[in-house]
């Protein structure tokens, strides 16, 4: 493989050079094979550096030994490029993205969330239209169904995505059964649960709302189950419903339900998402929503073998438990203003076509954006990771996360507004009014 | 560190009225103060040791007396190796230093001529001063982001140091006038009638005797850069420019933190400091003393 | 009266150097934010001018923004009160330790621990006692089981919770500032201080204490820039929450400029500050300006 890879390679490369020489920085460069024969002499010369922003730092976190292992590799292979890993935790590169993208000073390739949090900078024209590199190598193929769409703005693809996870309730065998509780087959029997849960003195459920979008990300849940299906928010954007709409203030009421009903650790507001999680890990807890990226946290912990995973039950009867709150990743942009756009697309697209392959060795194929080949079972995935795959296969449509769907003004104001429900009571039609306030403040 | 014992207070202060019991019951009570105190102030310390040698598991257990169930070495041999410990210590220490220097050469000069010259704007430049003096540092970003961009020194050392210069020297400034003006202006009366020039009676009489206002502003600057992170991820890319905050960092991931290998790496970022201190304490305030010339 | 008359090239090669570049990189910037203040802008696109409109929402509609205005100064306040105390450890030490550069040292420490590891260990203290939390449990056990307070996630009592972890890690930091203070004043001043029949806590309250007058002038500046500038350990302890209630001004501007996206608002937020740290840096001066008249 590495040698066709290669040739292409050398093919591209010289034709981006040819490309920059008509003035043509990007889009149609892919069909053109004109430049190959002067281009390939400068290979040998001009040293190349892309900077590769990433959000792996962690040597523990599969993506970071991918990344780095795939990197080496294309480095090897490519004695002209070098690729300056610039690793940063998330809060931190958010911050770091956004002061650069002010001065228009993007590195080659960053890492941006899907949909609404991804629009700023595509209307900014700070990203570079991928269409013609994804179709190169066959690389489109390799995503799932439809996951790209979460990164097209008027039909310009303007991200890869590491990661397609859908929202799942992990639970713990043990405890279940030490308090004497059965999967819940809908939300009012997940409160009885709850409340049987609590009366053993055991934690019903881990949540880590320091960092509100967790909170908010099971709300959703509910949301698009008293909704009776997805798209809430995009009605609202529409202009066809608002958030004093029934279906909010009864997704209010019921998330007041579990809250109230004691689900949650106490102090929940100040535990940040690893001190949330951990609880489940650690086996003090004995449910955990969250995205399908925690099973392989999960699986190196103690609890790893007594946990379970159910779907979100319907809310009073609505809803259909296969749909879910989907969570496309974050995914990989290129800066229109590289200086080496062309060589940084193929090595974007070298790395996509290797990523599967290798998170899969990594045994952390769970939930990325890929099709992946492979027997799960034979590499060592365990049976949890299998139960999740399962449920993949059902996934019948389903909504976004708020921030992903929402500009950032109104995200806020609901994230914040969320979190406060762990704190006290409040008027559910008060939560909702609050919401369309801000929605019509925020909106442009 | 024996020689410290030679340094006892001035001999003055000591209060000399012995035998009487409220005195010794006072006596006690100093003590009990100073001691729950030292136990309160260096019990992080400990506590950041023990923490370094846990696991996740245990350290967000939370409990905050436990010793961990086996001792996690690996947590510093992680530090050392993915944290580049090494690497972002040199650079934290050129960092460092070259901003110490600025930071005192430059304020010191600014100050003598506000505190020492008779010149027009001196009131009027000490204001300029004043009013940067609490400027949070998170208001620049994208400006300098900007500047930087344009006089080409993003991703270098000098886009950290040149900032970080700039925040300290209105405090610098502040501390050093206010201290400069103090001294006696018989002092350079005299040089000037020895004929020593302007930059001689700066050298030879001002900068001696303003030891101590600079050791303080070298601590200020110190505890505000060490651990500065935001402006260091903003400005910097590259992995061999990197400062220990980052290695602390690198432990943090999207959706997983390895607490242990970051109170290693604390616990390796923060021993070059405290050693150097404690060593230099005896000096730093040595030289205090000896520069004591208010009265 | 300055004594010292020079040229105007030696008064520039002097004052220009540190001058330009505190300028360039804090002046400038800063000018820059107050401009940013006056659009709409999310930091990334197109912007817009809107006067002062951004200003007028954040003075009169914004709910959240007075809170934190309140918070800040509490905050200031809290550290300033602190300092009395730094100066009576200071005192102690002086008078009664035989070797006191390793307390005062030893005191010091907390302020160069890095925020992530102060801010994992007052949480395994402010927990809820059954997630471990140390406070809680020693308060249950001494038989104070009313007191416990879920003490991070509380809106009445975060803050308090927030401030006190501050002032722990500060002590030092004031302790050592007087101290260096109380060494500078020559001893011969207690000498004969104590002929005229002052000594121990006497002759603190007449020498001691106005002497150190700039001193505390510079602790007490330095607690207000700390104050208006406490960021990382309150994101590291709270993140601003409960639903706001531990928002100062500069969390508040984080999450306008970053978070929201709305950076000319969160510009506007930072304009408010510079001309609160102004009026404070202007009222400390004053202040002590007539402290120093009347007793040096």
């Amino acid at each position: 493989m590495s040698k066709g890879v290669k040739a292409v390679m050398a093919g591209a490369l010289a034709l981006s050079l040819a490309a920059c020489g008509t003035n043509n920085n990007s889009a149609t460069g892919g069909n053109d094979n004109k430049g190959a024969a002067n281009g390939s002499k400068a290979t040998n010369q001009e040293k190349i550096t892309i900077t590769f922003q990433n959000i792996y730092p962690d040597p523990t976190d599969p993506k970071h030994g991918a990344v780095k292992k795939i990197v080496e590799q294309y480095e090897a292979e490519h004695s002209n490029i070098k690729i300056e890993l610039d690793s940063l935790n998330t809060d931190q590169q958010k911050l770091k993205l956004k002061t650069q993208a002010a001065s228009k000073e993007v590195p080659d390739i960053t890492v941006v969330n899907p949909s609404a949090q991804m629009k700023p900078f595509v209307e900014a024209g700070l990203f570079a239209p991928l269409n013609d590199m994804v179709e190169q190598n066959g690389l489109k193929a390799t995503f799932q169904e439809g996951i790209l769409d979460w990164y097209s703005f008027d039909n310009n693809l303007y991200a890869l995505p590491d990661g397609n996870n859908i929202g799942v309730v992990y639970y713990n065998k043990e405890l279940f059964e030490q308090g004497g509780v059965k999967v819940p087959a809908t939300f009012e029997e997940m409160i009885e649960v709850v409340k049987t849960l609590k009366s053993k003195g055991i934690t019903p459920i881990a949540i880590g709302e320091k960092d509100t979008w967790t909170g908010s990300f099971l709300f959703m849940n509910v949301l698009l189950r008293t909704n009776g299906g997805p798209g809430f928010l995009q009605d609202v954007q529409d202009g066809k419903k608002t958030f004093e709409d029934q279906a909010f203030v009864d997704a209010v009421d019921s998330f007041q339900d579990l809250v109230q009903a004691g689900a949650f650790q106490e102090g929940a507001t100040s535990f940040d998402y690893n001190a949330g999680e951990n609880l489940f890990k650690t086996g003090k807890s004995a449910m955990y929503y969250m995205g399908s990226w925690a099973t392989g946290g999960i699986e190196t912990s103690s609890v790893n073998g007594k946990v379970g995973v159910f779907k979100f039950p319907t809310v009073k009867g609505k809803g259909n438990p296969n749909e879910f709150m989907l969570a496309p990743g974050s995914g990989f942009a290129i800066s229109a203003n590289s200086k080496h756009l062309q060589e940084t697309k193929d090595f974007l697209n070298y790395f996509m076509l290797n990523f599967p392959k290798v998170m899969f060795e990594a045994k952390g194929a769970i939930g990325i954006a890929q099709k992946v080949e492979g027997d799960f079972k034979a590499q060592g995935y365990s049976e949890m990771a299998m139960e999740i795959l399962d449920l993949f296969k059902e996934v019948q449509g389903g909504d976004l996360s708020f921030d992903n769907t929402m500009n950032p003004g109104t995200s806020q104001a609901h994230l914040t507004s969320i979190q406060d429900l762990f704190g006290q009571k409040r008027d559910s039609k008060e939560i909702g009014k609050d919401h369309q306030t801000a929605y019509t403040s925020n909106k442009e | 560190m024996s020689q410290m014992i030679g340094v006892a207070a001035p001999s003055a202060k000591p209060i000399v009225r012995t035998g009487a019991l409220r005195s010794r019951i006072f006596k006690a009570a100093v003590f009990v103060i100073l001691s729950v105190l030292f136990v309160t102030q260096l019990y992080p310390l400990l506590w950041l040791l023990i923490y370094s040698l846990k696991n996740n598991e245990e350290i967000l257990s939370g409990s905050f007396f436990s010793l961990p169930a086996s001792p996690q070495w690996n947590n510093f041999t992680d530090a050392i190796a993915s944290g580049n410990y090494f690497k972002y210590l040199a650079n934290s220490l050129l960092v460092t230093t070259v901003t110490m220097l600025g930071v005192l050469l430059l304020s010191a000069l600014a100050s003598f001529a506000i505190s020492r010259f008779k010149w027009r704007y001196g009131g009027a430049v000490m204001v300029l001063f004043l009013v940067g003096m609490m400027i949070p540092m998170q208001a620049t970003l994208l400006p300098l982001m900007i500047i930087f961009k344009n006089i080409d020194i993003l991703n270098t050392h000098l886009s950290i140091i040149l900032p970080y210069i700039a925040f300290q020297t209105p405090i610098a400034v502040f501390i050093l006038s206010g201290f400069m003006r103090s001294i006696p202006h018989e002092i350079e009366e005299s040089a000037i009638v020895d004929g020593a020039g302007v930059f001689r009676i700066f050298r030879s009489i001002i900068l001696p005797v303003s030891v101590p206002p600079m050791m303080t502003v070298c601590i200020l600057t110190f505890i505000n850069i060490w651990n500065e992170y935001i402006m260091a991820s903003t400005f910097i890319s590259s992995e061999g420019l990197k400062t220990l905050p980052f290695g602390v960092y690198s432990f943090v991931s999207q959706y997983s933190v390895n607490y242990g290998a970051i109170g290693a790496f604390l616990v390796l970022g923060a021993l070059p400091v405290v050693i150097i201190y404690f060593l230099l304490a005896d000096k730093i305030t040595k030289g205090m003393v000896a520069g004591a010339v208010k009265g | 009266m300055n004594v010292l008359r020079v040229s105007k090239w030696t008064i520039a090669a002097f004052v220009l150097p540190c001058l330009l570049l505190y300028f360039c990189l804090v002046f400038v910037p800063i000018l820059v934010s107050f401009y940013s203040g006056l659009l709409d802008w999310n930091g990334i696109g197109e912007s817009k001018f809107v006067g002062l409109a951004n200003f007028q929402k954040l003075l009169f509609e914004d709910a959240v923004f007075w809170p934190s205005v309140k918070r800040t100064l509490m905050f200031a306040v809290f550290s300033m009160a602190e300092i009395p105390v730094a100066l009576f450890v200071a005192i102690l030490l002086s008078r009664f330790v035989k070797k006191p550069n390793f307390l005062v040292s030893s005191y010091f420490l907390p302020v160069i621990l890095s925020v992530v590891i102060i801010g994992q260990l007052w949480k395994t203290i402010y927990n809820p006692a059954s997630m471990g939390g140390m406070l809680n449990q020693v308060l249950e056990t001494i038989g104070l089981g009313d007191w416990t307070r879920a003490w991070l996630t509380d809106p009445n009592v975060a803050m308090y919770a927030l401030y006190f972890v501050a002032l722990w890690q500060y002590l030092g930091y004031h302790t050592l500032i007087q101290f260096t203070g109380i060494q500078n004043i020559p001893s011969d001043i207690y000498e004969a201080a104590r002929i005229d029949g002052a000594e121990g806590l006497k002759a603190d309250w007449h020498i001691t204490l106005p002497m150190n007058i700039p001193i505390f002038k510079i602790s007490i500046v330095l607690s207000f820039i700390g104050s208006l500038q406490a960021f990382d350990m309150i994101m590291v302890m709270t993140g601003g929450g409960p639903a706001h209630a531990t928002d100062v001004i500069s969390t508040h501007m984080y999450n306008m400029s970053f978070l929201s996206m709305k950076y000319g608002y969160g510009s506007a937020i930072a304009a408010f500050l510079v001309v609160l740290c102004l009026a404070a840096t202007l009222l400390v001066n004053l202040v002590f300006n007539r402290l120093e008249r009347k007793f040096t």
